[in-house]
């Protein structure tokens, strides 16, 4: 896995140093407007569009033929998606940490309740989005897979705010808000590890030609 | 002998094209080509035996295994038409990136081949020629002490100093009788030079798998005209085609057919027009 891991970093390469570099002016440049520490949320999120980069190079090239008849399994193939996935989300979210750090000192509205807030927001909205949308990038055509890898962010939203919802019913959202989210991001890790089995029973069987 | 590969009663179904029961076999130390037309089955055949297509029946063996892991994987070199490496990868990004995925990766004897073939260490595949392309798929495939090669119309495309290039260079691997080469072309007059056996699929099916010296030494075409067509004896024909000015009836021992029809002009012949005889012309 390590060798197809570090092809995805290749490709990936300068899209995630653009990322990493705009995350962290975009930090600078919104502790004006609003607080530093909500970057936390976009971070993860928008950091992982380079697996999907990976994936459309993968069929542009046809990679997966070539790696297929390589001493990679199925399983590992979708595997190192998802690791490169959670790997980009938390190198998004420690990038998005650097401004909130800094800013931090000087200013207070940075706490580590508003981190770990935002944080645990971002990383829930990222493992449903990918959850969603990296199945589809092997059922669908690259094309496809892109809308559905932009839906899947809206979706996820959607899906976090019915979960807190769900949560008020039986514990006081205003009083517990880091656990209602803190629930949502396990349900979250639950979907995401779900739907990684889902993805390599589906990839077992399908056709790669 | 052991079988190096063997795919016995293979079979695929799609809408428009059936792969029926095909099988054929790879002896350890020889070089099978693997003929037919564009669509004939050969490349369904090569996806389904490596497993990239899932097939409907039939039993493929790969040295000896019929689970095709990694372990039987790490001993499989294959090239496909075409690289099918990212495009954005360098032949020496790429030596990274295999390293870590085969075991036996041999970085030296790939740096060496890429020496052997100029092909530029630090240069992305994307601005490789197609040639060039082959030549690092070829290197790749060579780089981990594979003892099974699988190539699927790997030589098509280039021109004819590279083919012989790469000819010379299955030659020289299959010195060690413990390697085998499964070589799928529609190049005949590559097979011609380096197969043992060829193995011919038509619209899906196996038409034979004979060894080539048996056809290219037995084989045979007889040249004749109307009259002279239709006093042969219809069994002692394979295939055959009305053209221009004359009949052509494939026939599989030249010998024999030239002592019974003696006045008959019976020619050798090639992979080539046996193939085309078999495509083109019609069945007894």
């Amino acid at each position: 896995m390590k060798g197809v891991l570090l092809k995805d970093l290749y490709i990936a390469k300068s899209n995630i140093l653009v990322t990493a570099v705009s995350l962290v002016v975009l930090g600078f440049g919104l502790s004006f407007l609003l607080e530093t520490s909500a970057l936390l949320v976009l971070a993860p999120v928008v950091s992982t569009t380079a697996v999907f980069i990976s994936i459309t190079s993968d069929a542009a090239s046809k990679w997966n033929k070539n790696v297929i008849a390589m001493p990679v399994s199925r399983g590992q193939i979708i595997g190192e998606k998802f690791v490169f996935y959670i790997l980009l989300a938390v190198l998004g979210l420690m990038t998005a940490l650097i401004p909130c750090v800094l800013l931090g000192f000087f200013s207070g509205d940075i706490t580590p309740h508003s981190l770990c807030l935002y944080g645990s927001i971002g990383i829930s909205a990222t493992l449903l989005a990918g959850g969603i949308s990296l199945p589809c990038a092997y059922l669908f055509d690259p094309e496809k897979s892109q809308i559905v890898f932009m839906l899947s962010f809206m979706a996820s939203t959607g899906i976090i705010a019915g979960i807190v919802l769900l949560t008020n019913l039986f514990i006081p959202v205003k009083e517990n808000i880091l656990l209602a989210f803190n629930i949502a991001l396990g349900i979250s890790a639950v979907w995401f590890f779900v739907s990684y089995q889902v993805t390599a029973r589906i990839y077992q069987r399908q056709d790669i030609t | 002998m052991n079988n190096a590969l063997t795919v016995s009663k293979l079979t695929k179904t799609y809408p428009d094209f059936v792969l029926d029961q095909v099988s054929f076999s790879v002896p350890s130390g020889s070089i099978v080509g693997l003929i037919g037309e564009n669509g004939a089955g050969k490349s369904t055949t090569i996806n389904a035996a490596l497993g990239l297509i899932q097939k409907e029946a039939g039993h493929v063996s790969i040295l000896g295994s019929e689970r095709l892991d990694c372990g039987v994987k790490e001993e499989i070199g294959v090239v496909f038409d075409g690289s099918n490496y990212p495009e954005i990868l360098t032949p020496k990004k790429l030596n990274g990136v295999l390293k870590r995925i085969y075991r036996s990766w041999d970085e030296t004897a790939y740096f060496q081949l890429l020496k052997q073939f100029s092909l530029p260490l630090d240069k992305q595949i994307r601005q490789f020629s197609k040639g060039m392309k082959m030549k690092l798929a070829i290197s790749a495939a060579f780089s981990h002490h594979a003892r099974l090669l699988i190539l699927d119309e790997a030589t098509s495309g280039l021109d004819p100093v590279i083919r012989d290039d790469i000819l010379d260079m299955l030659l020289d691997f299959i010195q060690d009788e413990d390697h085998s080469i499964l070589l799928s072309s529609h190049i005949t007059s590559d097979l011609e030079k380096i197969a043992d056996y060829i193995v011919f699929i038509h619209e899906g099916h196996v038409v034979f798998s004979k060894p080539k010296d048996e056809l290219i030494e037995q084989y045979g075409i007889i040249k004749c005209g109307a009259a002279q067509f239709d006093a042969l004896d219809k069994a002692d024909i394979l295939a055959y085609r009305k053209m221009d000015c004359e009949w052509q009836a494939l026939v599989a021992d030249r010998e024999q057919m030239q002592k019974k029809y003696p006045k008959a002009m019976v020619v050798p012949a090639s992979i080539d027009e046996i193939m085309l005889l078999y495509v083109k012309g019609e069945k007894k």
